[in-house]
């Protein structure tokens, strides 16, 4: 029975809380109806005995509080009936919850987005087995004084054979080749030759078939990565043991790679001062891995093919393997003259694939950070003038017994939905926003793949929603503080003569604050957008206006690669002259050019004598050399300086010529090049001419010496294409037809014009710059936002001081004079100390800005003005509604 | 009304029991019963009064349903249950015993 009565009054508080409310009101009023009678009988005036009854009762509230209280369920009953009460509120204010919703999530979306950014690539490790003992070994060469070079493969050899401090070393070569598949076009891949242990010293494991192991070298084999099995063999499970061709040659598929496998190939090969191979063409995924035999015989000591990864021995310190590296290519260094002035140079893998981008990555978390500071300060601010409107509200029920920690618990329940509410909308941007992420993000930014909303990125979300619930529920909570309670329920609260001083100067330290790290964030985005305008109106010494780049790969067996008869190549020699003939016989077509390496892709270098240089002399840098047809110079419109240029006359067995560019004139010939001879190539060399610079290397970095030779008497398989003429698209067509025309089984890629090349080039340094622009626009809209919503706030506070100042005589032209001074004053107070934020925090932009100081006074000044215009656009409208205040109805209101 | 005290702490429960006793009662029947058997001198805080009737209802010692009172309003009566009676006698037993031990420890010299 008694258990019975007490399941069915838990029941009942559960399912019927109202209702029960309600009962317990009812009975209450029904008590003071009867204790009031009571007094009226007993003489009292009708007013009199309420008063009394209530009197004797106490506060009603409380009292119906503490009944409460007497039920078992009171947490969960509560917690639903503030959730009621908090979404009642945003309806009951739509555009006040809305305005902080928007805010809210805005901010928890941004830097949800950001941080699965920075989760993705910089906090979750590489994807391999112990990945902090793996190491990349560099050479470097003190005579050019590069220190990120690739390695010779004896010199590879030497390394793994001697070394004590590396337990394992891997030789990787980059290339890239056709993939035939049978009544398709063929498709160009990008492979990496590896040494067949590279995979098992890296823990990666195959999703089908198996590795390579040793005595696979040079095997007709091949592991394709799992997105070219899906996408182009339709994720064929029975494909291992299955034949592809590969430029020609059948080889059989071992297995198949997860994508990751590939985790900073991209970054090793961007990181490299040449031999970047498909890194230079934007490529950013290793579609096929292919068994390398390290044959010192095939890659003789003077030749740089291979990147080296090696994975240090347990407890030995990347210090440690640099010692002693070092120490065996100083060896080397005496042994072989071909390794004269070559060291070692080894970096953690980590640091190679992450550390370039660690600092932008963490920048953008900064502001983003920054940005959610500024929402919630908004936020705050926006809740504090809605508390001095729930004021009296708030007096009113504490007065009657609300308990404080009752309404405590309102409030912060309340915060709790709005944040969640923001919480789940900031997700969805952020979903949006991470989708555009990985489109924007530059090539080299390593496992973009792996950024998304995963549990870290979600906890992260829920912990900054948690504290900007918590904010939103202490700021009113701390409102209700009993001290005042009186004073607000005397002053009216609202409508009452001047606001409570202290709550305006909080607020207005609020809009300081945020307009200070607005101004940081502006400062800084204005440096990146100075940098990349600096740097896209640097001359890269070629034009592109009108200029087609297309791509091409001879494989050797249609276009045999006799090195004993080089340059004497009559299939490759035919293939150029044929196709710069149809070329410049299509229509459209204004001049044509072939060349081994594009404008914009570094190439290769080489080692190179000058003849009749002291041979004691310290030996010279390596210098890049470009192979290029006739017409390259007047196709890209390289001005010639002094001298000529080879014609179509330089033939295979002429005369060995070379054009020199003003930088190598100036850095090996005194600037008098011409007549000069400089041997490479176990040939000697006449300079028939000096070009302008062309910055191949980027447009950011300066444009290094270089040495062009005539295709004819350097014939490549990897050639580029360039023509000028109109339309790009009938460019291409063209380009196509006259390819497919001479040899139809040749795939051409990488076509696009030369100005996307360029603009492709500096998306390194647009992604971070056109994000930072985004958030400062972003963070200055809130602080403006802020800075009108607080002078909106005081004009209706001083509405009533308006008006005796203008009944006193003060024209509104006083009065907008009054708002607007404090509106600026806010922003210059702002202003100062967001420079001065600035000032010390855009010193870590340092690496990423170009051509323009961190404390450039331009741009400071440029976001000063921005700012105080903003500020005042914001101060006008509540200005102007100070001097509409009509004195008359101001004071009778009162 | 120097005379009234208020209800002393812990005896709110048995005195709303015994005041039940004679039949079902609403609140403030509760409260005037209790100051009328104390010939005024026990006063119910009101405010202590509504918890209690809640607390012994959450303990199954009361019930209530609403009902219309004397003067034709709508009221809650409270009426004893079974337990709610065994209830009064423990604690009136209890009572009798600490004021006997009171009174002792009072009368001892």
């Amino acid at each position: 029975m008694r258990a019975f009565s007490r399941i069915r009054h838990l029941l009942r508080n559960v399912f019927a809380a109202a209702a029960a409310d309600r009962e317990l009101d009812d009975e209450i009023r029904h008590h003071l109806a009867l204790e009031t009678e009571e007094g009226i009988r007993a003489g009292l005036d009708p007013g009199e005995a309420r008063r009394r009854a209530l009197l004797a009762f106490g506060g009603v509230a409380r009292h119906s509080e503490a009944a409460r209280d007497q039920r078992g369920t009171l947490l969960l009953e509560d917690l639903g009936r503030d959730v009621r009460l908090a979404l009642r509120g945003m309806r009951r204010n739509p555009a006040f919850a809305a305005v902080v919703i928007l805010t809210l999530a805005l901010g928890i979306g941004a830097n949800a987005a950001i941080f699965s950014m920075v989760d993705g690539v910089l906090l979750r490790p590489a994807p391999f087995e112990d990945p902090d003992g793996l190491v990349v070994v560099w050479e470097t060469d003190r005579a050019s004084g590069t220190s990120h070079e690739p390695a010779s493969v004896p010199d590879y050899l030497d390394l793994r054979r001697r070394s004590e401090t590396i337990a394992d070393l891997a030789a990787i070569l980059p290339a890239e080749r056709n993939l035939d598949i049978e009544g398709r076009d063929p498709a160009r891949i990008t492979v990496l030759n590896a040494t067949p242990g590279t995979l098992l010293m890296l823990g990666v494991r195959p999703l089908l078939g198996r590795t390579f192991a040793e005595g696979d070298e040079g095997a007709p084999l091949a592991l394709l990565s799992e997105a070219l099995w899906r996408g182009r063999f339709g994720a064929d499970p029975d494909i291992a043991g299955t034949s592809v061709r590969l430029d020609d040659v059948p080889v059989t598929v071992a297995g198949v790679l997860s994508d990751e496998a590939d985790w900073g190939i991209r970054q090793i090969l961007g990181a490299a001062d040449y031999g970047r191979s498909f890194a230079d063409r934007g490529a950013s995924r290793v579609d096929a891995w292919l068994p390398l035999n390290p044959d010192p015989e095939a890659f003789p000591r003077q030749t740089h093919p291979v990147f080296l990864v090696g994975r240090l021995r347990a407890g030995v310190e990347a210090g440690a393997a640099q010692s002693e590296l070092a120490a065996i290519a100083a060896d080397l260094e005496e042994t072989y003259p071909e390794n004269a002035a070559r060291g070692v140079n080894v970096q953690s893998l980590r640091e190679v694939v992450v550390g370039p981008v660690r600092t932008p990555l963490l920048l953008l978390l900064a502001a983003v950070g920054m940005v959610l500071l500024i929402a919630c300060v908004n936020v705050a601010s926006l809740l504090l003038a809605r508390g001095t409107a729930r004021s009296r509200e708030v007096a009113i029920r504490s007065a009657l017994g609300g308990g404080r920690a009752r309404l405590t618990r309102q409030f912060l329940a309340e915060g709790a939905v709005y944040a969640g509410v923001s919480a789940a909308a900031g997700l969805a941007l952020a979903v949006a926003g991470i989708g555009l992420l990985r489109v924007a993000a530059p090539a080299d930014l390593p496992a973009v793949g792996r950024v998304g909303i995963d549990l870290r990125v979600l906890a992260v979300a829920l912990a900054v929603s948690a504290l900007a619930a918590l904010l939103f529920g202490l700021v009113p909570a701390a409102q209700t503080h009993a001290r005042d309670l009186g004073e607000r329920l005397q002053g009216g609260g609202e409508r009452g003569g001047t606001a409570p001083r202290g709550r305006r100067r909080l607020r207005a330290a609020l809009v300081v604050a945020e307009l200070a790290l607005a101004v940081t964030i502006a400062t800084g985005a204005g440096l990146l957008v100075k940098s990349f305008i600096a740097v896209t109106s640097v001359d890269p010494g070629f034009r592109t206006e009108g200029v087609l780049k297309a791509e091409l790969q001879l494989p050797a067996t249609r276009y045999p690669r006799d090195f004993s008869v080089w340059p004497n190549w009559p299939r490759t020699l035919g293939f150029n002259d044929a196709l710069l003939a149809e070329l410049s016989s299509t229509p459209g077509v204004q001049a044509v050019a072939l060349s081994g390496p594009h404008p914009l892709a570094p190439g290769f270098t080489n080692s190179f004598l000058i003849d009749g240089r002291d041979p004691s002399a310290p030996p010279l840098p390596e210098i890049p050399v470009r192979p290029i047809s006739a017409g390259y110079f007047e196709t890209l419109g390289v001005p010639v300086l002094s001298g000529g240029t080879f014609g179509d006359d330089a033939a295979p067995d002429g005369p060995a010529l070379a054009v020199v560019n003003q930088a190598a004139a100036d850095a090996f010939f005194e600037g008098r090049p011409v007549g000069r001879r400089l041997t490479f190539w176990g040939s000697s060399r006449e300079i028939v001419g000096v070009v302008g610079n062309e910055t191949f290397r980027g447009v950011d970095q300066p444009a290094p010496p270089a040495v062009y030779v005539p295709t004819a008497q350097a014939p490549q398989w990897n050639l580029s294409v360039l023509v000028r003429g109109g339309d790009p698209g009938a460019l291409a067509r063209g380009v196509r037809a006259a390819v497919n025309g001479i040899d139809p089984d040749l795939a051409v890629f990488g076509v696009e014009t030369l100005e996307e090349t360029l603009s492709g080039s500096l998306s390194r340094r647009r992604f971070p710059m056109l994000l930072m622009t985004l958030f400062a626009a972003l963070a200055l809209t809130l602080a403006i936002v802020g800075v009108h919503g607080v002078l909106s706030y005081t004009v209706e506070q001083r509405r009533q001081e308006m008006g005796i100042r203008m009944a006193l005589g003060a024209r509104p032209r006083d009065v907008i004079g009054l708002v607007l001074g404090e509106g600026l004053r806010l922003a210059a107070l702002g202003l100062a100390l967001g420079l001065l934020g600035a000032w010390a925090a855009t010193r870590l932009l340092a690496a990423l800005l170009f051509g323009v100081q961190p404390t450039d006074p331009a741009t400071f000044l440029t976001v000063a003005v921005l700012v105080v215009a903003a500020a005042l656009a914001a101060t006008v409208a509540p200005a102007l509604r100070a001097a509409r205040v009509d004195p008359a109805r101001t004071l009778q209101a009162q | 009304m120097g005379g009234r005290t208020d209800v002393l702490q812990g005896t709110l429960d048995m005195l709303i029991l015994k005041a039940l006793t004679p039949g079902p009662m609403h609140g403030w029947g509760v409260s005037r019963r209790i100051q009328e058997a104390s010939s005024d001198v026990l006063q119910v805080n009101q405010g202590s009064l509504y918890p209690a009737l809640h607390r012994l209802q959450y303990a199954g010692w009361i019930e209530s349903e609403w009902g219309v009172s004397e003067a034709g309003r709508r009221a809650k009566f409270y009426h004893l249950t079974g337990p709610g009676r065994g209830r009064l006698e423990k604690e009136k037993e209890e009572w009798r015993v600490y004021v006997g031990a009171v009174e002792a420890v009072l009368q001892a010299t």
